[in-house]
């Protein structure tokens, strides 16, 4: 194997924060990067960060980072030797690496036909069960027809849950308690999945209770060769979105730690990965794992593994890419600290959530020691409605679970983002939980442990510490707001009497 | 002027002194005073060190009866009232709720400078009975509930003082 094509140029088939993560690593190697903008973007930090920045089209993502034909076009016109397609959008799109390779462009991801497995849950549990690779229970392919559903149902057991095998970041994921329930959501849930996917390809599981969302960082080269970075906990969601990922997971000893690493090695091996990925596991309240998914990409979460590794995995990215051997050895590499990352997206945590978009006039990013923040705001930039909320990612790093928690909760502190709402109330609310600092974590965690009642009875807290400055504040401006206006009226009197008016 | 902060239902009272100059502002807060070191100001920006900590705020909305700010980056909405009247509209009906159903009770000290109903009279509940003046302002002390008033129990230049009782309605 070796194509072994250094690579001069790349361009970032994406914009916010991962493609300026792209654009850092391509300055660290010398390689001239090349941005895309729609017209929401131009003035966007990417564009203002990378060598060279090409037009895309209008707003809306199909007219813009979904357009691959037209990415592809510029690429080519440009002569880009390689594609970064960051996470979301292009990037598990199984046709973006034939196009690529078809106008001689490296993209730097896993082959097509590994992409076409992971992206299809039923061909992908076929292939792992002959890996020997845990699963939930459940059916083992799409279901026909609801007395099928309620046959596995039976026997896995309530509660379960219906998946569309075409779904992803938890769309499409209904819950039946009995069979009642999962008559009614069978046909909910077939006739979502025919809208949105053209065909009604269900399956169904058993749904575990009080489970942690537990995943493997994977790389793996084009001579074989695969590799774990260790774990990330992401128990901590809201409608089976992650909102704190953090490793190690307070629940692995070493020994599970390289169990269930070799296990995800294995999963990559079954598809014949390349590059960098993620294997997802849930473990239940017994310590059991189950394999779910393989996410054919580079994760939003993926600077917690750096932080305890040590290991730049967009620059690994590339050196795969460029048909590089894996320079380390699973023995080679250890967990160092702990790191937490909180993802901090344009909402409003007070308000169900509700998306918060605009100008953001000024903001304070935090720093110093062990924080990283990757993030695409700057004083003056603006939020749009047009693509994901997450506006900034809080990566903190200690020797420990309490310094790293101890050093985000100061760092959001710090953390100021005017003109939109965010979820940082939220994040401060949780690094001080009690159950979060013993490490009880569950995807339910949230509503187990009210956790939003919570974060306005500390609003409240907060609004009554600042009572003193917020009074200040505004009495400080009634009087400018006054002087400002005595003001004005002197000057205007002035000119009535040519200059001469009497102070 | 009184202010409410966040959702905390708890009333403050403040107001600016004076200027002592050279960028020092002395203001009362719930009866104790404050000084205040002004840093930089502007129409919507401020900084400022109060009680030995530093302190940005900017306004980020400010209306008649609310404000909505930020202090170090944390959002509040303040309420403020310039008349007491919304208060007392509060209290009078959380009175009611509470006990001595038929009992209209001053929420607030004050002299009753006119009377606009007299005894055995028909009214509705939020009808003005008696005006009270209080802190130079003129407060209407509204009915709690439909009913005719059986007692008016205070009297033209009388001083009343919180939770005295101002009529019986039945």
């Amino acid at each position: 194997m070796g194509l072994a094509k250094k690579i001069q140029s790349l361009l970032v088939a994406n914009r916010g924060e991962i493609a300026l993560r792209v654009i850092r690593a391509c300055g660290e190697l010398g390689i001239k990067s090349i941005a895309l903008y729609s017209d929401e973007d131009a003035r966007s930090i990417h564009v203002k960060r990378a060598d060279k920045a090409y037009y895309l089209g209008p707003p809306s993502p199909s007219e813009s980072y979904l357009n691959i034909d037209k990415i592809i076009e510029i690429a080519t016109n440009v002569g880009a030797d390689a594609i970064h397609p960051g996470y979301g959008f292009l990037s598990e799109n199984e046709n973006f690496p034939e196009l690529c390779s078809k106008n001689g462009i490296i993209f730097i991801g896993p082959k097509k036909k590994a992409m076409e497995i992971t992206g299809d849950k039923m061909k992908c549990k076929a292939v792992m069960k002959k890996a020997d690779i845990p699963f939930v229970p459940g059916s083992d392919g799409i279901i026909n027809d609801m007395e099928e559903a309620i046959d596995i149902a039976a026997i896995a057991g309530y509660p379960v849950l219906l998946k569309s095998a075409f779904g992803g970041g938890g769309r499409g994921i209904r819950l039946a308690n009995d069979e009642k329930q999962l008559r009614q959501e069978f046909e909910m849930a077939a006739a979502e999945s025919k809208a949105a996917f053209g065909k009604a390809a269900l399956y169904v599981e058993k749904y575990l209770q009080r489970i942690r969302h537990i995943e493997y960082q994977l790389v793996r080269d084009s001579h074989g060769q695969g590799r774990h970075l260790f774990e990330r906990e992401c128990s901590i969601q809201r409608r089976h979105q992650k909102l704190i990922e953090m490793s190690p997971s307070p629940v692995l000893d070493h020994e599970t730690r390289n169990r269930i690493g070799e296990i995800a090695v294995r999963a990559a091996e079954a598809v014949d990965y390349l590059n960098a990925g993620t294997a997802e596991f849930l473990r239940d309240e017994q310590g059991n794992f189950y394999f779910i998914e393989i996410n054919s990409r580079l994760q939003v979460e993926h600077p917690v593994t750096e932080l305890v590794t040590g290991i730049d995995l967009v620059k690994l990215q590339i050196s795969i890419a460029q048909g590089e051997a894996i320079p380390f050895k699973q023995d080679d590499l250890s967990l160092r600290g702990c790191a937490i990352e909180c993802r901090i997206n344009a909402e409003d945590p007070f308000f169900g959530f509700t998306p918060s978009l605009g100008t953001v006039p000024t903001c304070t990013i935090p720093y110093g020691p062990g924080i990283r923040v990757d993030t695409y705001l700057y004083p003056g930039c603006s939020v749009s409605g047009y693509y994901d909320s997450l506006v900034a990612k809080l990566i903190a790093w200690g020797k420990d679970f309490e310094e790293s928690r101890v050093r985000t909760k100061n760092a959001l502190n710090e953390f100021t983002v005017e003109g939109i709402n965010t979820t940082i109330p939220l994040f401060k609310t949780i690094m001080d939980e009690d159950n979060f600092i013993k490490g009880e974590l569950s995807t339910d965690y949230l509503e187990r442990f009210s956790i939003l009642d919570r974060m306005n009875r500390d609003a409240v807290e907060s609004s009554k510490r600042d009572l003193i400055p917020a009074i200040s504040a505004i009495l400080l401006r009634s009087e400018f707001v006054k002087r400002s206006h005595l003001y004005q009226q002197n000057i205007s009197s002035k000119q009535r009497t040519g200059g001469q008016g009497k102070e | 002027m009184d202010f409410e902060i966040g959702g905390t239902k708890e009333i403050a009272n403040g107001e600016l002194v004076r200027s002592l100059g050279g960028g020092l502002i002395l203001v009362k807060i719930n009866g104790k005073e404050y000084q205040i070191k002004m840093l930089k100001s502007g129409s919507d920006y401020f900084e400022f060190i109060l009680d030995d900590s530093f302190y940005s705020a900017k306004i980020i909305r400010s209306g008649s009866s609310e404000v909505r700010l930020s202090i170090n980056g944390r959002t509040h909405t303040v309420k403020q009232h310039s008349k007491l009247t919304e208060i007392l509209e509060k209290s009078l009906s959380l009175t009611a709720k509470i006990g001595g159903e038929n009992m209209l009770v001053s929420q607030i000290p004050g002299r009753v400078v006119n009377i606009l109903a007299a005894a055995r009279a028909e009214v509705k509940k939020g009808d003005s009975l008696v005006v009270l003046e209080s802190m130079k302002m003129q407060v209407a002390v509204k009915a709690h509930k439909d009913g005719i008033i059986k007692e008016l129990r205070v009297k033209k230049g009388a001083t009343v003082s919180r939770n005295d009782i101002i009529a019986i309605i039945e």
